[in-house]
């Protein structure tokens, strides 16, 4: 059963980095920094919960405004270049951040033994949930409800004003400009909240695992954190739940019994799904075609 | 480290950065012909580096062939890499062919990992004879080479761009798809011959890199991809001369990084370069002209 339990953490916090690129998405703009977001938040928080004794949540909060405001910062240059450029930008910023941690040392002796990040061999003994007593169905719980309230709160965004304005910006940028609105304060507002959602997930990462190193937040996490969204299509927050849950349940964990030919398919998946549906797995189409099928079945019941 | 160590470091930089700066024109054709970034170009460029090792190992052809192999072979891939990820992808979707090359990167790297069970593969030198000796510093011959060799190719490129029809064909749908396919050519057609350079100058490149660092191994992709597309940013999207020069000052200020601190931290600092060509050139050093649809 505790496979399951943390089969559910795993999607957890990779819905949460999935999320975190779905926000920077509605603004049009593609984002491989949510990576290096990832990896702020999980230093941060467990060298809060580690080194300064924190609680968890407080850490966890720390850490995803540690992340949005580096994700502020690195905005405003990054924003200047649209498109491509801004992809390769963030690429390079994601690289950055991960060769920072890759040289980052920072160790105190804590009960005989040396804590703290150490290089490339990573942070060690981020035990914040076993010293706590927390099973893995607590974890659980506790990922999914974190999940449950940001997935929550985008849900409710996109029909706010913000989330029109958002998409407006996402659809034409030119047209958002001419109806007053500031594209720069947008953007970077977009990439702020993104950072804030990585960090988060990236927390909750770092207490999964207990161990964390430099290579855990490489390029193909940040790949995977805008596949989500992607294949699971912009429309709303669950395309990219279920794409989370069709590729970590199904693809990395379904398909284990291919052995070493499982990532050769993941690519190629993605080839394929790109060819087959260029506008993600629910397009505004199929969401309709669903919104219909639904709204016909609430009415009959 | 006094100052001749700093320019023989720079040398040095200066000779592997043609490598950069053929992959910067990779990424750089495509982009203004298509207007698309394809993610795969350095991973594929790399996979027929390692295509090339087949020659000697396999079929047991002499040493030298593995360089010929490798170009035709990224060539080749370069091709099936345009069919797989753009030429049944609606060109209105902008995020459909940037996940689907992603999704090829992967892909071609764990072919690669496949193929090769993960192991580094020790490539052949172009040359193994003295360093030239130019007063205090010194000349690597097989870095020479690799810069001879680069600045060849990089030539035969240009040639073919603008002394020949192809080339013609190509830069006017790089400038206007619409008129060009209404002058009666086939945009299908020079975009995929497109792929193929691209594909063809990646395995020059590939070849080079896996000559001058003496061996290949999955590890190199990722760093070749970030690589090629700051040089790419640096010198401007879509501009050849531009990545030229990006990719001898990527190649020369690592090295200097490198000298100056060490390995693990040099690539932090090629990333701030890159950012401080986003504030002031965000552009790049030799922006295309604005306004051309």
């Amino acid at each position: 059963m505790d496979f399951y339990y943390s089969l559910a953490q795993i999607i957890g916090f990779h819905a949460l980095i999935g999320l975190s690129a779905y926000v920077v998405l509605q603004t049009g703009q593609v984002s491989l920094a949510q990576a290096g977001f990832f990896a702020i938040g999980a230093y941060v928080a467990a060298m809060l919960t580690v080194l300064a004794g924190w609680h968890l949540v407080p850490a966890m909060l720390a850490a995803g405004v540690a992340a949005a405001v580096m994700a502020c910062i690195v905005g405003f240059p990054a924003l200047r270049v649209r498109g491509l450029m801004l992809v390769i930008a963030t690429l390079a910023f994601g690289e950055a951040v991960r060769l920072f941690f890759f040289n980052f040392d920072y160790q105190i002796a804590k009960g005989g033994v040396k804590v703290g990040p150490l290089g490339g061999e990573g942070f060690r003994q981020i035990r914040w949930f076993p010293e706590h007593g927390w099973t893995s169905f607590d974890v659980m719980l506790f990922v999914w409800a974190v999940v449950a309230l940001v997935a929550g709160a985008l849900w409710w965004m996109d029909r706010s004003r913000f989330g029109a304005v958002l998409r407006a910006v996402g659809e034409d940028e030119l047209a958002a400009q001419s109806v007053g609105l500031n594209l720069t304060a947008v953007k970077v507002a977009a990439m702020t909240i993104g950072g804030f959602i990585a960090g988060l997930g990236g927390a909750i990462y770092a207490h999964y695992t207990t161990h964390i190193e430099h290579s855990n937040f490489n390029v193909l996490l940040a790949t995977f954190a805008i596949a989500y969204p992607i294949l699971g299509g912009l429309r709303n927050v669950f395309g990219t739940i279920v794409a989370v849950i069709f590729v970590q349940g199904f693809l990395v964990e379904g398909l284990r019994f291919l052995g070493d030919w499982r990532n050769l398919l993941f690519g190629a998946l993605i080839v394929l799904a790109m060819n087959l549906r260029p506008n993600g797995l629910i397009d505004a189409a199929t969401a309709q075609r669903l919104a219909r099928l639904f709204g016909r079945e609430t009415r009959r019941a | 480290m006094g100052f001749v160590d700093y320019v023989q470091a720079i040398i040095d930089g200066l000779l592997f950065g043609t490598t950069y700066s053929l992959i910067g024109i990779g990424f750089t054709l495509v982009f203004g012909v298509m207007h698309k970034i394809n993610m795969s170009y350095a991973a594929a460029s790399l996979a027929g580096a390692y295509c090339g090792l087949a020659g000697p190992q396999l079929l047991s052809l002499p040493l030298w062939s593995v360089f010929p192999i490798s170009i035709v072979a990224a060539g080749v891939i370069g091709y099936l890499i345009y069919l797989a990820c753009f030429r049944f992808i609606p060109l209105a979707s902008p995020l459909a062919p940037l996940m689907s090359t992603v999704g090829m990167l992967l892909l071609v790297d764990e072919i690669v990992v496949h193929a090769t069970a993960g192991m580094p593969q020790n490539y052949p030198a172009i040359y193994d004879g003295d360093p030239i000796e130019l007063g205090a510093f010194i000349l690597r011959a097989d870095l020479l080479g690799v810069f001879l060799i680069s600045l060849v190719a990089m030539v035969v490129l240009l040639l073919l761009l603008y002394r020949t029809r192809l080339g013609m064909a190509t830069r006017a749908v790089a400038q206007q798809p619409v008129a060009a396919q209404l002058c009666g050519m086939r945009l299908q057609a020079v975009n995929g011959l497109t792929f193929v350079m691209s594909g063809l100058l990646g395995g020059v490149a590939g070849a080079m890199i896996g000559a001058s660092v003496g061996m290949l191994s999955p590890l190199i992709s990722g760093t070749i991809t970030v690589k090629g597309l700051i040089v790419t940013v640096i010198g401007g999207l879509g501009s050849i001369p531009g990545a030229i020069v990006a990719g001898l000052l990527v190649g020369a200020a690592e090295n200097l990084f490198q000298a100056m601190r060490n390995v693990t931290e040099r690539d932090i600092y090629v990333m701030l370069l890159l950012f401080v060509f986003l504030v002031l050139r965000p552009n790049g050093l030799f922006a295309a002209g604005r306004g051309r649809d």
